[in-house]
């Protein structure tokens, strides 16, 4: 099929190379193991870049390719949870909670916690802002399974949040009171 | 629960990727491409000798199974004759008695 659309690679990296990344960060916790997806996802681009039609293919080909290599990289490691994205995010000197607010921070935290198949729909319905079909589409998955990871990591999500609240609301009072 | 969906999207926005993404990514792309070239020329230059020397090997197999062939029935055919000759020589014998003991 002719197309007239001519692919730039350093247009695209300096366009997606964000997106790329905190999808990869997001799903591993891991900021050096992102930077290491993102990269390849960028060269393995290049390679098919013959094939990209359009700027909307290449978002969502890269979209595909970052979610799919993170997931790969997940079952390569053991995932320690929360206490791996802590330990990344001292390690690499950077906090969550200089960038977002407290809660913002701990969502993060949070969400690394979750099963893999919620935390891909989370990320890709609250970071791409993606409709269920569309997450359907990246994930090659049912929509309905799509819906049904996505209400159930959003309930579960919540209450973690809720839990962490309490808890947090609970610690200022002890502190008030003593 | 929109709120908290609020709240999700402002959490979750972008990060900026590191600066050292793109360089790194550019420095190996630079790298790997005229190799990747010269690995591909040389990759395919590997398959057209290889199948060469595999063809070459095949017709030179298929001649000498011919040639032994044929220099197999050569020597049937010459066998054949021997034979022949000798149940000539045979039957004139045979023939030659009979008639001595006829008279």
């Amino acid at each position: 099929m002719a197309h007239d659309w001519q692919p730039d690679f350093e247009q695209l990296v300096d366009e997606h190379q964000s997106m790329v990344f905190s999808l990869a960060w997001r799903m591993t916790g891991d900021r050096g193991l992102a930077e290491e997806i993102a990269q390849d996802v960028f060269l393995e681009l290049d390679r098919h870049l013959g094939k990209i039609e359009s700027a909307a293919h290449a978002c969502f080909w890269l979209r595909r390719v970052a979610m799919s290599r993170s997931a790969d990289a997940l079952r390569r490691r053991v995932v320690r949870g929360l206490d791996l994205w802590v330990e990344m995010e001292e390690h690499h000197g950077i906090s969550v909670a200089e960038r977002t607010s407290p809660l913002g921070a701990r969502l993060e935290q949070l969400l690394a916690t979750l099963p893999e198949s919620q935390r891909a729909v989370l990320v890709l319905r609250y970071q791409e802002d993606l409709t269920p079909e569309e997450i359907a589409a990246t994930l090659q998955a049912p929509v309905a399974t799509v819906k049904s990871n996505l209400q159930r990591g959003l309930k579960l999500l919540r209450a973690k949040a809720a839990n962490h609240l309490k808890e947090y609301v609970r610690q200022k009072e002890y502190v008030r009171g003593v | 629960m929109e709120e908290f969906e609020q709240e999700l999207r402002q959490a979750f926005e972008r990060r900026p990727a590191p600066p050292s993404l793109k360089r790194r990514l550019m420095e190996s792309r630079r790298v790997r491409q005229p190799r990747s070239h010269a690995f591909h020329w040389q990759r395919l230059a590997a398959a057209i000798l290889l199948t060469a020397v595999l063809g070459g090997g095949v017709v030179l197999h298929q001649r000498e199974e011919q040639r032994r062939g044929e220099a197999a029935c050569q020597q049937v055919m010459t066998a054949l004759r021997i034979t022949n000759h000798a149940f000539e020589h045979m039957n004139k014998q045979l023939a030659a008695h009979h008639r001595v003991s006829q008279e």
